[in-house]
């Protein structure tokens, strides 16, 4: 229900990485969702197409990776999926456990234009060999 | 194509704010619980009869987040005690910049125990670190049994769960036992307390767990 917020956040992220490498079009957005985020995939999908307009991210897509929630149970150091939620450890029955992943919002990363970052003149010096 | 790398947490601006609201609050000696829970379940309720038992020896002050209306702080108002309305403005949970804003309107000094009463909602509310010392979640059995698995996150992020309405348990099929075990299996360490703010049945184990919990945060 906060994706909106959330969208406001990575696109002022997305932004301000794409004005300090000198790119004024980003092409993709690659963030991570972890399944125990809150996070839904459409409503996240609609901020974007709502909030980018008139940004560097207008015309990107955005990709969405959700990552499975793990979790390490401290007794025994085992990593598992919590099977319907139960946080247990199936090896040796111990409730002390602690979430690895499966809470992530980030921005992985993003895809911009070949000649992003490079200096004028550095993109290619076939013209001036010539 | 252009890799750049970002690797931002999308909640980072907010961590950095609470973890501000964090050392502002403890600075200033003051205890805070972040109360959550769906609309209707009886936060503001909760607040209204348990201020009138701590009021003789803890300062209280209020946060009050609502949607749109100023109500649930004039019912507070009514009790004589310092509350800060936050109107969210459609925004469904309370965040870490808008209690920083509330805490810098508070006479934090003279304050022992803040409540802060989030947004109805069970959802979003249990994402944002608002810096304080615990969160407390609130269900009403007329909620229905099946919550703590619909909602974990608000579960798992919780330090106690108070279930309330519990005068009303033979008049609806809220299975107790599977509400407490589900919520357990969610959050092994979650403590979970009974109450009812209609007939005072339970309120004087709240206002033990609210006491103990203080000297604990008090005395570290």
């Amino acid at each position: 229900m906060h994706e909106v917020s959330l969208m406001q956040n990575l696109l002022e992220v997305v932004t301000r990485v794409a004005a300090k490498e000198g790119c004024d079009r980003v092409r993709v957005i690659h963030v991570r969702i972890g399944e125990m985020s809150g996070i839904n995939e459409d409503s996240l999908r609609f901020a974007f197409d709502v909030l980018s307009k008139g940004t560097v991210s207008e015309s990107g897509a955005l990709e969405y990776e959700r990552v499975p929630l793990m979790t390490r149970c401290r007794g025994c150091n085992g990593e598992f999926h919590p099977n319907d939620l139960v946080f247990s450890c199936p090896v040796c029955g111990g409730m002390d456990c602690e979430i690895v992943s499966g809470r992530e919002m980030e921005v992985d990363y993003i895809l911009t234009d070949d000649d992003t970052g490079m200096e004028q003149g550095d993109a290619c010096g076939c013209n001036s060999v010539e | 194509m252009h890799e750049i790398h970002v690797g931002t947490d999308l909640r980072e601006k907010n961590r950095l704010i609470a973890e501000e609201n964090r050392d502002l609050i403890r600075k200033n000696g003051v205890v805070s619980l972040n109360i959550m829970s769906a609309p209707g379940a009886g936060k503001t309720s909760l607040l209204v009869n348990t201020i009138p038992h701590l009021r003789d020896r803890y300062s209280i002050g209020v946060i009050e987040g609502d949607l749109q209306t100023s109500r649930d702080a004039e019912r507070i108002a009514e009790l004589g005690i310092a509350v800060y309305q936050i109107q969210t403005g459609g925004v469904c949970h309370l965040d870490a910049s808008m209690v920083h804003s509330a805490l810098h309107r508070l006479d934090l000094d003279i304050i022992d125990l803040l409540f802060i009463e989030n947004v109805g909602n069970l959802v979003c509310p249990a994402e944002f670190d608002l810096g304080e010392d615990a969160r407390v979640m609130l269900l009403s059995i007329t909620e229905g049994d099946d919550k703590p698995k619909k909602y974990p996150l608000m579960f798992r992020e919780s330090r106690l769960l108070v279930l309330n309405k519990v005068d009303l348990l033979q008049y609806v099929d809220f299975d107790i036992d599977k509400a407490k075990g589900e919520a357990l299996d969610i959050n092994p360490d979650i403590e979970i307390l009974e109450l009812s703010c209609k007939t005072g049945e339970g309120i004087d184990g709240w206002i033990s767990w609210i006491e103990k919990f203080y000297g604990k945060c008090r005395n570290g």
